[in-house]
């Protein structure tokens, strides 16, 4: 039998929370967004898609009962893809929506499957039956659906190699709706491997835990490598998502992993640190999204190489996208910054307490971590000054204009959160110690994180803190200790030149720095990843003249070029097989019913 | 039957089956003693002896093309598969285990004009032959009931009744419509319309 009752546990209270305040501002952000960019009727669409999307992801988080959890995950799933086309007239969008729905329904077919092996042991579509039934069950079954669970909600989630449809999808969607894929969305499948692996399933062999960290490991380098390469605004951010998740799922292996070997106190720490690194993530992904919405509102285009200065036109998006950019590039004293620093002592605590490999391993992840977050740091330096900095590179950036009220509005709000994600950091990782601890079912009563309400002490009796408060007390002094003495020291009076152009005479926006330019360390560093492919002409009138120069150069997708693309093909190669049964001849049609008649009795007659 | 090769032929063969079955309808009604049997007796007379294959030639007629049916299989072939179906049908009525002899001689002949009819849809290129097909199968489930259970009951006979005759009338516009606009009725050059 089906029950429909709601769970309210503190797991599904904190991504309840998470959903609303993502929700709630690019709810407000949209009122502008959607005003002169669509008719009257696809406005009303939109705002009906909306609700039903958000509706969707409540249902996913609070149902008590595999079978409406399927059910709501798939309206989720339906609902996000008819806002993935909004845009019908635009080709990629309904390129972009088939990539996705395919994937997701992969995902779904590998939840279905996960879900019938629990219910073959529990006999029950209740959660707390199914706890109770995991219990008794074999660890091999254990296994496979462990590994069922992860395909399915690895889909949803965006791991690498299932990230595929993320930088197709998210930047076709309206850009309130992005923030809430991105910022949300991405989050249900995080709940889903927390609530059925951690909480229900119960960790049963330390592989799973290192399998998680090793895949999240790739994603946030695979993440960050390609957002680098990449430069429409909203793609980039996409793959960051990708990046982000992997940083939430190390945490969450992390804790997987301390479950295993026995150690409570870690397994909740890092969990904390996942979740907050969600919590995060959510928020300045939202906001990013919100502000590269605006930027493509006041510029019609997302290419970053044909921004520029915008910093001039649009002066309070540049500096919320400042400070979302800061908390995804983990700047103290910001969000980000917390949740990074958090999960990299919880590998550092895990590497002193672990013996022997995991030790290595677990220091190799920690620099894999603090790689990830420079490169973060590297891509976002570029994002933001080849759309903010400079000169206007095209007429679109020229005639730029800040935008509307609401838009602005739903951007302060994240932004806002953004900074206070980062100063309250102790009294919300009490709050998620009580996340944590219900969700791994470990006793909380006895931990302590922090030494007092401002100082966060990882573990009692190491010499590790942290004060975001006082950091940014400090950061706030010597800016102004910096500023005073400017004040004292320098001439008040601006006087304006010309900018020292090297003796060309002549500086104009063709001259900038581009986005291409900048990444190229980056594409020369991992070549052996990214294979560049790279074509320069040069037409000359003598040795000396250069009349025209031309230079074309791209990265090539690994993962679609030697995984999905063969996959495709072989789905094509053995449908254009099958459809040979399918001639057209009405006497073949009734010659297959008659055999088939034919056939069954025989069947009968044998069994 | 199936070493019919015009339409005129089949029309014809269908008539004599169809009053076979009369007859084996009004025997039943002798033994088994029911009034509803005559009635259908009389329907099948009316109906299947006279109406339908009367309607048949009529649309033959008019839509005035070959007579030649078209065979995949040939009349000798088509007799062999015939005898086969027969055989068939006698094992699986067998398997069916209704018991009595005489009854399992009457599924038997049933079975194998339902398969025969079918195989007749199969083997004919022309759309008469597939009609005619569909009214051979029909007739072949009437014997089903009739020799399992003494007939179905009244009500459901006359509805049956009423529905072969209309699909008989509907049918014989269609093969009118598709000869128009196709000017044929050859039914394998359909595939050209799958996209």
């Amino acid at each position: 039998m089906v029950n429909f009752n709601l769970l309210f546990d503190p797991l599904s209270i904190f991504f309840l929370f998470v959903i609303f305040i993502i929700s709630l501002p690019s709810a407000v952000y949209s009122l502008g967004y959607l005003k002169g960019e669509y008719s009257q009727g696809k406005v009303t669409l939109a705002w009906f898609l909306l609700s039903a999307f958000v509706l969707s992801m409540v249902l996913v988080v609070t149902v008590s009962n595999i079978f409406i959890f399927l059910v709501a995950w798939e309206i989720m799933s339906l609902v996000s893809y008819f806002l993935v086309v909004f845009d019908t007239e635009h080709e990629k969008s309904i390129q972009a929506g088939l990539i996705y729905i395919v994937m997701t329904h992969i995902g779904t077919a590998f939840l279905i499957a996960a879900f019938l092996v629990m219910y073959q042991y529990a006999h029950s579509f209740d959660f707390l039956a199914i706890k109770n039934a995991c219990q008794t069950m074999p660890s091999q079954v254990k296994n496979i659906v462990f590994i069922l669970l992860l395909i399915g909600f690895g889909t949803k989630a965006g791991i690498v190699p299932l990230h595929i449809w993320l930088p197709y999808a998210h930047p076709q969607a309206p850009s309130h709706i992005s923030s809430i894929m991105s910022g949300v969305m991405i989050k249900t499948a995080i709940y889903g491997l927390i609530r059925f692996v951690i909480s229900i399933l119960g960790v049963n062999s330390s592989w799973w835990g290192i399998l998680i960290l090793v895949l999240a490991v790739i994603s946030c380098l695979v993440g960050v490598i390609y957002a680098l390469m990449d430069h429409d605004i909203k793609r980039l951010l996409a793959y960051h998502s990708v990046e982000n998740i992997g940083i939430i799922l190390l945490g969450v292996g992390l804790s997987m992993f301390f479950i295993n070997k026995g150690m409570p106190y870690l397994a909740v720490f890092s969990l904390i640190a996942g979740l907050y690194h969600l919590v995060n993530h959510a928020v300045f992904k939202g906001l990013l999204f919100l502000c590269a919405g605006s930027v493509y509102k006041a510029t019609g285009t997302r290419d970053i190489e044909k921004l520029g200065g915008l910093i001039k036109k649009m002066p309070q998006t540049a500096i919320y996208f400042l400070i979302g950019a800061m908390g995804i590039s983990a700047l103290p004293p910001l969000n980000g910054f917390v949740s990074e620093w958090l999960t990299l002592q919880a590998f550092f605590l895990g590497a002193f307490s672990a013996i022997g490999g995991s030790k290595l391993f677990l220091g190799v992840c920690a620099g894999m971590l603090a790689l990830t977050g420079g490169l973060a740091a590297a891509c976002f330096v570029k994002a933001f000054g080849i759309t903010f900095l400079a000169l206007p590179r095209s007429r679109h950036a020229e005639e730029a204009k800040e935008v509307s009220f609401s838009m602005k509005a739903g951007m302060f709000f994240l932004a806002v959160l953004t900074i206070i994600f980062g100063l309250a950091a102790v009294p919300i990782m009490g709050l998620l110690a009580k996340v944590a601890g219900a969700s791994t079912g470990i006793d909380i009563g006895n931990m302590r994180f922090s030494l007092n309400n401002l100082i966060i002490n990882p573990q009692v009796g190491k010499n590790i803190y942290l004060s975001t408060p006082l950091l940014a007390l400090a950061l706030v002094a010597s800016a102004a200790a910096g500023f005073s003495v400017y004040l004292l020291f320098a001439r008040l009076k601006p006087v304006s030149y010309k900018t020292w152009d090297c003796g060309y005479y002549k500086l104009e926006a063709r001259n900038e720095y581009t986005a291409t330019a900048f990444s190229k360390p980056f594409r020369i560093a991992f070549s052996f990843f990214l294979m560049p492919y790279r074509k320069t002409q040069k037409i000359r009138d003598s040795f000396y003249h250069v009349k025209s120069f031309a230079y074309e150069t791209h990265t090539i997708s690994v993962f679609k070029k030697y995984i999905y693309a063969p996959l495709v093909a072989l789905v094509f190669k053995s449908a254009s097989f099958m459809r040979r049964i399918q001639p057209g001849s009405i006497h073949l049609y009734l010659a297959y019913i008659f055999a088939a008649l034919l056939f069954l009795i025989i069947f009968m007659q044998k069994f | 039957m199936v070493i019919a090769k015009r339409v005129p032929a089949l029309i014809r063969s269908f008539r004599y089956q169809s009053f076979f079955i009369f007859l084996v309808t009004l025997s039943a009604g002798f033994t088994e003693r029911q009034g509803d049997l005559y009635f259908v007796a009389l329907l099948i007379l009316v109906l299947k002896v006279f109406i339908i294959p009367v309607l048949l030639n009529l649309t033959a007629k008019r839509i005035n093309v070959d007579e030649g049916l078209g065979l995949f299989v040939n009349s000798q072939l088509s007799l062999i598969v015939a005898l086969i179906l027969s055989y068939c049908s006698w094992v699986f009525s067998r398997s069916l285990g209704f018991g009595l002899y005489h009854k399992l001689l009457g599924q038997t002949v049933a079975f194998s004009v339902l398969f025969i009819g079918a195989f007749l849809m199969i083997s004919r290129m022309k759309a008469f032959s597939q009609v005619a097909g569909l009214l051979v199968m029909e007739n072949g489930i009437f014997l089903f009931a009739l020799s399992v259970s003494g007939g179905m009951p009244f009500f459901v006979e006359i509805a049956i009744f009423l529905d072969v005759f209309v699909s008989v009338i509907i049918m014989g516009l269609f093969v009118y419509r598709i000869n128009k606009l196709f000017t044929h009725i050859d039914v394998t050059k359909l595939s050209r319309l799958k996209g």
